[in-house]
């Protein structure tokens, strides 16, 4: 594809924002005919950007050097899912809804659950190592990748594990370093993943807090708590509000911080769990605890956290939602960080996120058109990243570092260990002609 | 945005322990007691131990997994990071203080089980676990048919969570299955219950124990990838030629413990030849702390003369 009005559908990811038009878009039909593309690609000298579903929250998976987008949506096969052995083969483009429609008879599932579920693809999960609600207790893609099949800029196919999850014929791990890698070091085609038995029943559970004192100490009782929850997340006054003003509201009192929590397991001993999580909340300060195990009834639970996302888009023309994650005891300094700085410049903030990871996803809205406005987001994020990495947190736990956060690398790597960031890519694509500009601002493709 | 500048020194870790993230950062050296001396009074565990006597590091360089992996996964993502010194004497940081990072390319999983081809551990940060206070473990006997199907019945069901560990344990011609639950101790009648349960439908004989002091498999001679179907049989095989082989079901890891003597190294390489292709073709793999590094492939030893270059501080 080439024509404007095609491109222009691949000039950004989910960030939205940050526009570069590729030069063309290719969909290959299958391994063998991307194996070709990228030994052609090799030889004409252009940027090659691998592309799912373009769900990415980090600016990653855009021509940002200009160059060739690679979309995988064709290779959407799930080539075999084995329950004895707790594992499945995917293409790199099947959807991850679709895979978990596709194992739920079997009475397996395949954790990581980024909200981007019913269209994000499975490599891009892997490329950017995504995470979602559930990994609190689950894990991210990284705790789940067995195997990755993986063609270099010279068109050499490998394959680094499988169903074993183990080095393969390989001396070393090689497998590690594709996880998370953006894009950046070859083109997925294949993985194995591996297999959980599917929970037998799931308590929802939703409190609010009148202060974000009170809500901490639910989160840090309930990260402590023998029921080990698979989720606890948490929403923020603002956030809080704007659903409350919205067509989504559901009475939740204005002001106050939601936390949302959920705890699975066989029926006998999740059930026996109810009331002590339930007191836990009560305890730290909830006077409307509220919780129940009817799909529908759960789903009512999670329509303010859901809604939130959603919502964002329709408030403001922009908006960059960080990923920073922080040790839990620094939760009410970098909020206040987070509320202070968007304040004191006239940007609203949302906070919505992760809180038992420690996972950050403070959501700035602004508009990209107004002049000023995106220089000050900018500014926002860097003394937060800053402020971040000073408690012991990190840039990103789940989106990935792209060319939104790329900047910010050197807040996070000493002398030697950057170096040895750098010897990654300049081992597998050290003209950087994959994804350029990405996880390194620094990674520029010269032809 | 002005660029930041880079910094001048690594971020180095200092020991410490969060224990509301329950994350402990300690030495290499260190062994279980120092582990549960720190821990203990926060009601927290580090439960991947699989050896009384030795160091973490000895513990990554002879296994990838623990019996306890079942629930929490492998050392790769119970460890969050490492002080690494390098080949140059120098010590860098890998990996981070928080439980979850996509900041980076992945080096702490490349390297912690790499021996000591590109440096070595100096401190290693762990993820902790809450303590609940009790155990109980579960020995189920009987013959091979039912000992496969009560591991088939433990793992297929939302139970499997919540099992700190089911291992098949061959030795010679003798074979069992051992179950480990961790949980408060109102909630072991449950766990108990559902236990005699599954010996009941697979025609097993079940002994169970309340808390009984904790015990170790010690460090394996051999661990073997595969998968977790291949995984009993694996481990059935294997135990004619070793004292004890024990099968942790739900990764399909194998740990064989060979009789001691001088020709550990020898004995291990021969035990393994007819299983290479096998594992290879899965994708699995095999290692022995006894047995010298084994020569890279031609392919990959380019990407780690690149790697090597970064590491000697070039």
């Amino acid at each position: 594809m080439a024509s404007p009005a095609q491109l222009a559908g691949y000039a950004s990811d989910a960030l939205g924002y940050k526009s570069y038009r590729p030069d063309a878009v290719v969909i290959p039909a299958d391994a063998e005919e991307l194996v070709g593309f990228m030994q052609g690609a090799r030889q004409l000298g252009v940027p090659v950007i691998l592309r799912g579903a373009g769900t990415s929250l980090s600016g990653g998976p855009v021509a940002a050097q200009g160059g060739v987008i690679v979309h995988t949506s064709a290779l959407k096969r799930i080539l075999e899912i084995n329950v004895e052995g707790f594992w499945c083969e995917v293409e790199c483009g099947v959807a991850l809804n679709d895979l978990d429609a596709a194992l739920k008879p079997h009475g397996v599932f395949y954790p990581p659950d980024p909200s981007s579920g019913p269209v994000c693809t499975l490599g891009g999960n892997v490329a950017s190592n995504a995470g979602g609600a559930h990994c609190f207790r689950y894990g991210v893609t990284s705790n789940y990748v067995l195997g990755v099949e993986v063609i270099l800029l010279d068109g050499s196919v490998h394959r680094f594990g499988g169903p074993a999850g183990g080095r393969g014929p390989w001396r070393e791990d090689w497998k590690r370093f594709m996880i998370g890698s953006e894009g950046t070091l070859g083109a997925f085609t294949r993985f194995w993943l591996r297999l959980l038995p599917l929970p037998e029943k799931v308590w929802t559970f939703r409190a609010t807090y009148p202060d974000l004192r009170s809500i901490e100490a639910a989160i840090h009782a309930l990260v402590a708590h023998s029921s080990y929850p698979a989720a606890i997340e948490m929403l923020d006054p603002r956030g809080v509000a704007m659903v409350e003003r919205s067509q989504m509201a559901c009475g939740l009192p204005e002001g106050s911080f939601m936390l949302l929590a959920e705890i699975d397991g066989p029926a006998v001993l999740v059930d026996a769990r109810v009331e002590p999580v339930a007191q836990l909340l009560r305890r730290a300060g909830s006077k409307d605890v509220v919780f129940s195990d009817e799909d529908t009834l759960r789903q009512k639970l999670w329509k303010a956290r859901k809604a939130a996302g959603g919502l964002l888009g329709q408030l403001s023309p922009d908006y960059v939602v960080q990923d920073a994650v922080i040790p839990k005891r620094a939760l009410a300094d970098v909020l206040q960080l987070v509320y202070d700085e968007a304040d004191a410049a006239g940007i609203r903030a949302v906070n919505i996120f992760h809180a038992g990871d420690g996972n950050l996803h403070p959501n700035f809205l602004f508009d990209s058109r107004v002049p000023g406005e995106l220089e000050k987001v900018e500014l926002i994020s860097e003394r937060l990243m800053r402020r971040v990495i000073e408690v012991g947190g990190t840039l990103s736990g789940e989106h990935g570092i792209g060319n939104d956060k790329a900047a910010y690398m050197p807040l996070v790597f000493g002398p030697d260990s950057m170096r040895l960031q750098w010897a990654v890519p300049a081992a597998f694509n050290p003209t950087h002609q994959l994804n350029p500009l990405k996880v390194f601002g620094h990674r520029r493709f010269a032809a | 945005m002005k660029a930041i500048a880079p910094m001048q020194a690594e971020r180095l870790f200092t020991p410490f322990l969060d224990a509301v993230d329950g994350t402990l950062c300690l030495p290499a050296r260190a062994n279980a007691a120092d582990i549960h001396a720190l821990v203990a009074a926060h009601r927290l565990r580090f439960p991947l131990l699989i050896d009384a006597a030795a160091t973490l590091r000895e513990h990554l360089d002879a296994a990838t997994h623990a019996p306890a992996s079942c629930r929490f996964g492998p050392y790769c993502d119970n460890i969050l990071s490492v002080n690494w010194r390098l080949p140059c004497g120098r010590i860098a940081r890998i990996g981070e203080h928080v439980v979850k990072t996509t900041t980076g390319y992945d080096w702490l999983r490349f390297l912690l089980h790499s021996g000591s081809r590109f440096g070595e551990p100096v401190d290693y940060v762990l993820r902790l676990r809450p303590d609940c206070g009790f155990n109980v473990v579960a020995r189920f006997d009987g013959d091979g048919a039912a000992l496969r199907d009560c591991v088939s019945r433990l793992l297929h069901s939302g139970w499997m969570h919540w099992w700190d560990a089911v291992d098949f344990i061959a030795e010679g011609a003798a074979a069992s299955v051992r179950v480990t639950v961790h949980c408060p101790a109102e909630e072991a009648p449950i766990f108990a219950e559902q236990l005699t349960g599954v010996a009941t439908k697979a025609r097993a004989r079940l002994t169970l124990k309340n808390d009984p002091p904790p015990s170790f498999d010690g460090l394996p001679d051999v661990i073997i990838k595969t998968t977790p179907d291949r995984a009993i049989g694996l481990a059935n095989e294997l135990a004619r030629d070793a004292v004890r082989c024990e099968a942790l079901a739900y990764h399909g890891v194998v740990h064989v413990h060979l009789r001691a003597g001088q020709d550990l190294a020898e004995r291990a390489h021969t035990l393994m030849q007819p299983y290479l292709g096998e594992l290879h073709a899965l994708g699995g793999d095999w290692h022995s702390r006894w047995l010298p590094e084994t020569p890279p492939s031609v392919t990959e030893s380019r990407w780690i003369e690149t790697l090597e270059h970064a590491l000697h501080g070039a």
